[in-house]
């Protein structure tokens, strides 16, 4: 195997559980994936799945008053990160591997300059002075496309619209040229027009950079347009993978077809309200995450269910070239699509 | 800035000329007639008349009040009672000590309270937090003149490695001045301190929590980049609030602390000031202890156009 076909990040049956008054919160429950270098892998699943905790993981950064990854392996560049001492972790964190948050108004910090904000994470991984990370962040600025750049390192964050400010956020992210760039939900706060320029934006960049983005979204739509390949999630758990293709082309898991019934289409007329009529929604509630799931965790709600499903958890299996599914009744789904 | 903090001292004027008018009127309508005071207990009713006439409290109210306001506009805050020596002169000299023992109280609370407060909330719920906020509740509980004799005991009475009392002032060398303060500041800033480190604590677990804490950790910077930096300038409106709090207490605190010290400060002044009904003299000191708290005012309210840029001025 040529080291190019060797994966930058590999996550091995991640476990991440949260100690709440309520139980243990299995946020994220046996998740494993690839992530090929300068590949923009998606990471789809409603609200609540584990997608951000999934991401906080990869950087070590779940709050350790009450989360703790408690099983599992996340190796980059083949060097494992669970149990990395914190140093080490420090040393990758905004240079390896940097992110981007669901939240550009409230990810930047209020009271620091935006050059201030680029500029330390240069200067504090590429051992660069002060004055050329200065530099280095207008380049940034410049390369995210925000206009007047060197006016812009000295102003702050409330200055500058949510678009921009996750421009910004990006800048920061790629300020070092990191391998891996996660972006959890980087458009979801964002108007429409907006999120088509800012994912365009970090693919172009990504080109540029050959960094592997991990693109977290619940959007189906969004993952169609950006992403090679595509993990569903559902309750902490992965449900299914495969390439974009062959995802849309043949959905395998009831989820995963549940999602794609309920894209918005835009081929159905609004009324005169302006509203579209209501999407197809998944019946039935995602389970509770402190209760432990003996079987399949969508069996509350899929059509397909057997007693098997419930006290037995479903394998994930290739069912395909590169498309896995952890279904027990897949022969049973594929005929009835 | 400049001309924010210019029109800003131009604001406190109004305060203060209302801070002077009720100084006049509160001492006009104080129980007890200074004349009959000054002129002594067996004093006939012309003898009282004479010292009235003499202060000038014989003449209409408003006359009063005019020349009175005259007088201060040139910095003329009267002449004391019982000393014959010009108020604004007696307390000049008293500035120092005060001055000297506020700012050193301040110091040593404010050098103590952040490093605790950020510690105490960078390590939250953890054994070095419990021991740190068991330490301010305690610290706020003591009574001033307590610590301030147990102090006394062991550095001067027991090691006798500081003097017991008594002030020097700094033009007679800086060791001797700072030497003589450090029991009083100490003493005095410990309460000031629990104060101060519980706000610190508060403001920034609350701070820590938020979602720019976590980018900064996101780009891997050093610990103390993210809490001093990062967390702190965020954190510090309500901790320099209190501060300007804990100088109107401090002020208060002054008197106990310059009369277990011995230390010839304003407190001392007022103390004996108000114990004769030495009225000029307790005017001339709310008014400088009223300015004095107009100008930590002034000063918190521009260090928040400092600290937080999403202030506009
Ligand atoms: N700090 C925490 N303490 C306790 N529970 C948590 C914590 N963070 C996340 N969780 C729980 O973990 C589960 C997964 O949360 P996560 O944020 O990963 O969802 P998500 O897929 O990112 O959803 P969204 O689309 O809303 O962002 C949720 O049930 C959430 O309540
Ligand atoms: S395993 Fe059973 S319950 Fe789960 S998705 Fe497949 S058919 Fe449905
Ligand atoms: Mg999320």
């Amino acid at each position: 195997m040529s080291v190019d076909a060797v994966p930058v990040l590999q996550v091995r049956d991640l476990r991440t559980y949260f100690n709440t008054l309520d139980g243990v919160v299995r946020a994220v429950d046996g998740v494993t994936f690839d992530v090929g270098r300068g590949e923009t892998l998606g990471i789809v699943g409603e609200s609540g799945c584990g997608k951000s905790v999934t991401a906080l993981s990869i950087l070590r950064l779940i709050p350790p008053e009450t989360g703790r990854i408690v099983g599992g392996s996340i190796r980059f560049d083949g060097r494992e990160l669970v149990g990395l001492d914190e140093a080490e972790m420090k040393s990758l964190r905004g240079h390896r591997i940097s992110m981007i948050f669901q939240e550009p108004m409230t990810s930047l910090n209020p009271v620091l300059t935006v050059g201030t904000q680029i500029a330390e994470n240069v200067v504090r991984h590429l051992g660069v002075s002060w004055r050329q990370g200065l530099d280095r962040a207008r380049e940034m600025l410049e390369l995210v496309r925000i206009a007047d750049a060197a006016r812009r390192l000295d102003e702050y964050p409330h200055q500058l619209s949510g678009g921009m400010r996750q421009r910004v956020m990006i800048a920061i992210a790629l300020s070092c040229e990191p391998r891996v760039l996660i972006a959890d939900e980087p458009t979801t706060a964002l108007d429409v027009t907006i999120q088509a320029q800012i994912l365009d934006l970090m693919l172009e960049l990504k080109e540029k950079l050959g960094t592997a983005i991990v693109l977290i979204t619940h959007d189906l739509g969004v993952i169609a347009e950006t992403a090679e390949r595509v993990v569903v999630m559902y309750a902490g758990r992965k449900v299914e993978e495969a390439s974009v293709s062959s995802l849309f082309a043949q959905p395998m898991h009831p989820y995963t077809r549940g999602l794609m019934r309920a894209i918005p289409r835009l081929d159905i007329e609004a009324d005169t309200a302006g509203r579209r009529p209501r999407l197809q929604e998944i019946p039935g509630l995602v389970p509770i995450l402190t209760r432990p799931i003996p079987g399949c965790a969508f069996a509350d709600r899929c059509g397909f269910a057997t007693d098997r499903c419930r006290a037995e958890r479903p394998p994930s299996v290739e069912v395909r070239p590169g498309h896995e599914v952890a279904c027990w009744e897949t022969a049973r789904v594929a005929e009835a699509a | 800035m400049t001309a924010y903090i210019v029109r800003r001292l131009f604001a406190t004027l109004p305060v203060m000329a209302v801070v002077a008018v009720f100084v006049f009127f509160l001492v006009r309508f104080a129980p007890g007639d200074p004349a009959a005071i000054i002129a002594g207990e067996d004093a006939t009713a012309d003898a009282i008349a004479a010292v009235r006439a003499k202060l000038g409290l014989d003449r209409p109210m408003l006359e009063q009040f005019v020349i009175w306001t005259l007088h201060l506009l040139q910095g003329d805050l009267g002449v004391s009672i019982f000393s014959d020596l010009p108020v604004s002169r007696l307390i000049e000299q008293r500035l120092e000590p005060t001055v000297a023992l506020t700012f050193s109280t301040l110091f040593v609370a404010v050098a103590l309270a952040i490093p605790i407060g950020v510690i105490a909330a960078w390590k939250a719920r953890k054994l070095v937090d419990r021991l740190a906020m068991a330490f301010a509740v305690l610290g706020f509980a003591m009574p001033v003149f307590v610590l301030a004799y147990v102090l006394i005991w062991l550095f001067s009475v027991k090691w006798g490695v500081l003097p017991v009392q008594g002030y020097s002032p700094i033009s007679q060398g800086l060791w001797p001045f700072l030497e003589k303060l450090i029991l009083p500041s100490v003493a005095l800033g410990v309460t000031y301190m629990a104060l101060i480190a519980r706000i610190t604590r508060a403001s920034m677990l609350e701070v820590l929590a938020q979602d720019y804490i976590r980018t900064a950790n996101s780009k891997g910077l050093a610990t103390d980049r993210v809490l001093l930096l990062h967390a702190l300038k965020n954190a510090a409106v309500p901790i320099v609030t209190v501060i300007g709090i804990g100088i109107a207490l401090l002020i208060s605190g002054v008197v106990i602390t310059e009369t277990v010290f011995n230390i010839p400060g304003l407190g001392r002044l007022t103390v004996d000031a108000v114990l004769k009904r030495d009225y000029p003299i307790v005017q001339g000191l709310i008014l400088v202890f009223a300015a004095g708290k107009v100008l930590v005012n002034l000063a918190i309210d521009i260090s928040y156009a400092f600290l937080d840029p999403r202030i506009r001025y």
